[in-house]
């Protein structure tokens, strides 16, 4: 793409979610969301093929869908309230309809039909844009607003777990397992919103990460596919020993980082008195450790003598910066035992 | 409620659901979409106008602003869709479910 065109899409990538975070007003809230949509678009469709152009086009009705119904919840509470404000919602009614509208920005279930397919037809780079950068700003949002019915919000939260765990048992195509395994960690960020908003900002800072480095690895190894991940141990052999750890970080596994915000999260359920919550939480994480399990497997053990699932690649040598993908990494697999220090720097500022 | 509210709330609902539940074409979703926001842009104006505030009097012609932007960009990927796909029908949308 032009470095012109790339450029000011990506600064209008950052101001519009800039421009969210510092918002009091319902409708500069809304300008920001436009702008993130706006600005991605022409990144997904940038290569022109028709699963791109069809990904940018569910991609576009489902968010301007969600982006008018924002607008629409807030101007029916400044109907009836008569301030714009975003922490002071006082109906329950609005307060509903902007939960399931930001829900359907971020995909959690049970609207999360649309994220399997649009992630699928982008490459990884834009894929990983979609994951991480564009769920900052509507969590912003959901972060502000206090949940009026906590039926609501729980249920969203379960069911997006459930759902993206048994949704993604069944696939062979990476993206898609990736966009299943952000359905269920937003599941899991909000299960815990009500109680403890730093805590779901903590689960969201190591599901960036985690996903940060999975794109960053598959964008390494070229491949979409899990038969193409067999080859990997002839491309980079320290990538195929260390991108396990990292997806069984994501599945929520002692000693990775992974499992800090699970063991937090499920702390504050049992202290809140919801045990079978957290039973069903904790359950639904298997059914997510069982596809990352496959894709490791797919990594490691399909080397001779055993039958190779893939092709002999090219090795042709890889001009990929290789810091964002060490950094995200390194930090996906070791922090655990730092974790008191992350908790003293994230639980007081939220 | 006053009938008002009432009124660009249903007629909301009403456009809402025709960009749920459209039949065919990318258009007729398009069209639902830009009636919302129009409708949005009446509520907004409305809204001024019965609590006799002024202090939001720039905010629809900035929602105007943005949905104009937003429109346009459907209409890009209409046509993009046509020209990859060959029409702008629903089913063709079907590409990605494997």
């Amino acid at each position: 793409m032009n470095p012109y065109v790339l450029s000011i899409l990506l600064m209008g990538l950052g101001l519009g979610t800039t421009v969210t975070f510092a918002s009091s007003h319902w409708l500069l809230a809304w300008m920001g969301l436009e702008m993130n949509t706006l600005a991605i678009l022409p990144l997904m469709a940038q290569h022109h093929h028709p699963r791109a152009v069809e990904a940018a086009t569910k991609y576009f009705l489902i968010q301007s869908a969600a982006a008018a119904t924002i607008l629409f919840a807030s101007s029916t509470n400044a109907w009836l309230s008569g301030q714009w404000d975003i922490q002071h919602i006082t109906h329950p009614l609005p307060t509903v309809m902007i939960t399931i509208a930001l829900s359907l920005k971020l995909g959690l279930a049970p609207l999360h039909a649309w994220l399997p397919e649009v992630v699928q037809g982008l490459d990884l780079t834009t894929g990983l844009v979609l994951s991480t950068w564009q769920k900052l700003a509507p969590f912003a949002l959901l972060l502000q607003i206090s949940p009026e019915i906590p039926l609501l919000i729980t249920s969203l939260g379960l069911i997006s777990m459930l759902a993206g765990g048994w949704g993604g048992l069944n696939h062979t195509q990476l993206r898609k397992v990736l966009a299943y395994s952000s359905v269920a960690h937003l599941g899991w960020m909000m299960v815990v919103m009500q109680f403890s908003t730093s805590l779901t900002a903590l689960a969201l800072l190591m599901y960036v990460i985690m996903t940060t480095s999975a794109f960053l690895t598959f964008k390494l190894l070229k491949s979409t596919d899990m038969n193409s991940l067999a080859m990997s141990w002839a491309k980079t052999p320290s990538v195929t020993a260390l991108a396990p750890m990292m997806l069984l970080s994501l599945g929520g596994l002692p000693p990775l980082s992974g499992f800090l915000p699970k063991w937090l999260i499920i702390q504050e359920l049992t202290k809140q008195e919801l045990g079978l919550v957290a039973t069903v939480a904790a359950l639904s994480a298997l059914l997510s450790l069982f596809f990352y399990l496959r894709v490791c497997y797919c990594l490691t053990f399909t080397s001779s003598p055993n039958n190779l699932a893939g092709v002999a690649p090219w090795r042709l040598e890889s001009k990929q910066i290789s810091l964002p993908l060490a950094t995200s990494t390194s930090l996906s697999i070791l922090l655990l035992p730092i974790s008191p220090a992350i908790l003293s720097l994230t639980l007081p500022l939220f | 409620m006053t009938l008002t509210h009432y009124a660009f709330s249903s007629s909301y609902f009403m456009s809402f659901l025709g960009l749920i539940f459209y039949r065919k074409h990318l258009l007729s979703a398009l069209l639902c979409l830009e009636a919302m926001m129009l409708i949005l842009f009446i509520s907004l104006c409305l809204w001024g106008l019965i609590l006799a505030s002024t202090v939001f009097s720039a905010g629809p012609m900035i929602l105007l602003a943005f949905s104009a932007c937003e429109a346009s960009a459907g209409l890009a990927l209409l046509v993009a869709m046509a020209r990859t796909h060959g029409t702008d029908r629903l089913k063709n949308l079907s590409l990605l479910r494997c």
